[in-house]
């Protein structure tokens, strides 16, 4: 009985953890720009990522190892530091743009322009992590996420064209602006197949002490939770295609964002856009600080844990604090949280290789796994998107910046 | 029991005797001897350790700001190997890591700066 609820509240956070400013940019974007025609793209990215959920969570309830440990184990310090001083970079990006999408959330309601709000949004996170408990952060804000059900809600209501939508479930080649859809394509990838979340996964389960008894709901969690989130995903793009294509809104300043709601349901709609991107970019701000801090403290052998008092380990705790300290700085900037968040997505499917491969190897190491390890389909499946991703990637992002088509 | 220096011990998981992390194997030290095998002596652990595979400047530049710390800090903190024992995937130590320079970083945060943090 415990263990059927435990998987009910962990499909159920999956779902309500699943949007956050980068999926919900990516997918108005989309929508807004190409219509339908992106649908696949999410769904590639939601395949991967419940696929690599998956990889996570069995390699730590198998092997009891979290990632980032066994690849300083594997690896070796060299190749530790390589992906981490990159993964670094890039996602500490992405933590400004969710402190930022928070903050651009209290903008919306309060008018008062969002650098303002970084500061407090910095300290909630990190007040959140400091004093909460893992299950408190995780349960409780994904709970609270299931808010971005509206976005299905409303997509129902707009009555989708369904035969129209199903093509887009197809790659097809753009209808205009190629290299335009290409960057948006990997910045969806990026947004769904964040490097980070399989790292935080991975010491999730080591903190819930998972064993092997955990592999099939691990397996049920992920393909339905993380499922159910791509839903939620297209759910956006196909209200943006609805609401934002047909008046010739192309996303380019945050402030339209909320249009995707409010222009169906007027000022209610806008405060439930608003509180959906509260509850969300807050959620990926605390579980980007920790999984930032995992990766530092599990590949030195530090002391970690976030049921652990922070007296319990001081280097772990503090090291969330800076990186939320940085997080909060560069937004502090007044850098434009929507430039911010499409440029670091991108990075993200570029440097998606990098974090990906060793993690591939290990979980075809059978020292780690025994008879866990991977299927071929799976290997080759990850292995080919992500590469492919990363090339795109590099190549659109300069094509994008320069302003080409 | 074979063991492979880089496979089974090298950047491996440390456990004190209290059961809490106490770093990654850094470095290993062996003694060379005169017509016999060289022998495995020590294992150290530690950011000077760490930096030196880096590079030796940065390591130099690391045992510099690890001096300042206080007597005896400055030099890799290196434990006897008769301490260390496989205990697969981590090696145990038979020493409490609080009682040795491992921890040093992890208290001096606490007393410096965790503490005074209200309902830390």
């Amino acid at each position: 009985m415990k263990r059927l609820l435990g998987i009910a509240l962990g499909i159920v956070t999956s779902i309500g953890g699943f949007l956050e400013i980068g999926s919900i940019t990516t997918a108005a974007q989309a929508g807004a720009d190409y219509h339908y025609q992106l649908i696949w793209a999410v769904l590639l990215g939601t395949i991967c990522i419940a696929l690599l959920i998956e990889m996570s969570g069995r390699f730590a309830a198998v092997s009891k190892h979290t990632v980032a440990d066994a690849v300083r184990e594997r690896f070796g310090l060299h190749f530790f530091l390589v992906p981490l001083l990159l993964l670094f970079f890039v996602s500490i990006l992405v933590l400004a743009a969710e402190i930022g999408g928070v903050s651009v959330a209290i903008e919306m309601v309060t008018g008062v322009r969002f650098p303002i709000w970084a500061l407090p949004v910095g300290l909630l996170a990190w007040g959140l992590l400091w004093y909460g408990t893992f299950s408190v952060i995780e349960n409780g804000v994904s709970l609270l996420g299931l808010i971005t059900i509206t976005f299905l809600v409303a997509a129902l209501q707009l009555g989708p064209n369904w035969h129209a939508l199903m093509a887009g479930i197809v790659p097809s080649l753009p209808s205009k602006q190629p290299s335009h859809y290409w960057f948006i394509a990997v910045s969806i990838l990026g947004a769904s197949v964040s490097p980070y979340l399989f790292y935080f996964y991975s010491a999730g389960a080591i903190e819930e002490k998972w064993d092997e008894t955990y592999i099939a709901s691990n397996r049920l969690v992920a393909a339905l939770g993380m499922g159910f989130g791509g839903f939620l995903n297209v759910a956006v793009l196909v209200v943006s295609a609805l609401v934002l294509a047909p008046r010739g809104i192309s996303v380019d300043k945050y402030q339209q964002l909320p249009l995707l709601l409010s222009n169906l349901w007027g000022r209610i709609g806008l405060g439930l856009f608003a509180l959906s991107l509260f509850v969300t970019c807050l959620g990926a701000t605390t579980e980007i600080a920790l999984a930032l801090a995992y990766q530092i403290a599990q590949g030195l052998g530090w002391n970690w844990g976030e049921d652990l008092e922070p007296s319990g380990d001081a280097r772990f705790s503090l090291t969330y604090t800076i990186v939320l300290l940085v997080g909060t700085l560069l937004v502090l900037t007044g850098i434009d949280p929507l430039k911010l968040t499409t440029l670091s997505m991108a990075l993200t499917a570029a440097s998606l290789p990098v974090a990906i491969i060793p993690f591939l190897v290990l979980m075809n190491d059978d020292k780690y796994l025994g008879e866990h390890t991977n299927g071929w389909l799976g290997n080759v499946s990850i292995l080919v998107v992500s590469v492919l991703a990363s090339i795109v990637a590099i190549v659109s992002i300069p094509l994008e910046i320069v302003g080409g088509s | 029991m074979r063991v492979h220096l880089v496979r089974d011990v090298l950047d491996k998981q440390l456990i004190d005797v209290s059961g809490q992390n106490a770093g990654k194997v850094d470095g290993i030290v062996l003694q060379l001897r005169a017509d016999k095998p060289p022998a495995v002596r020590y294992i150290e652990v530690g950011p000077i350790t760490l930096a030196r595979r880096i590079s030796r400047r940065l390591g130099d530049w690391v045992a510099r700001l690890d001096a300042r710390l206080g007597e005896g800090r400055g030099v890799p903190i290196r434990i006897p190997i008769a301490r260390v024992a496989l205990d697969s995937p981590s090696l145990r130590l038979d020493i409490n890591a609080d009682r040795t320079p491992i921890m040093a970083l992890e208290q001096w945060l606490r007393r410096v700066i965790v503490s005074h943090i209200p309902w830390s």
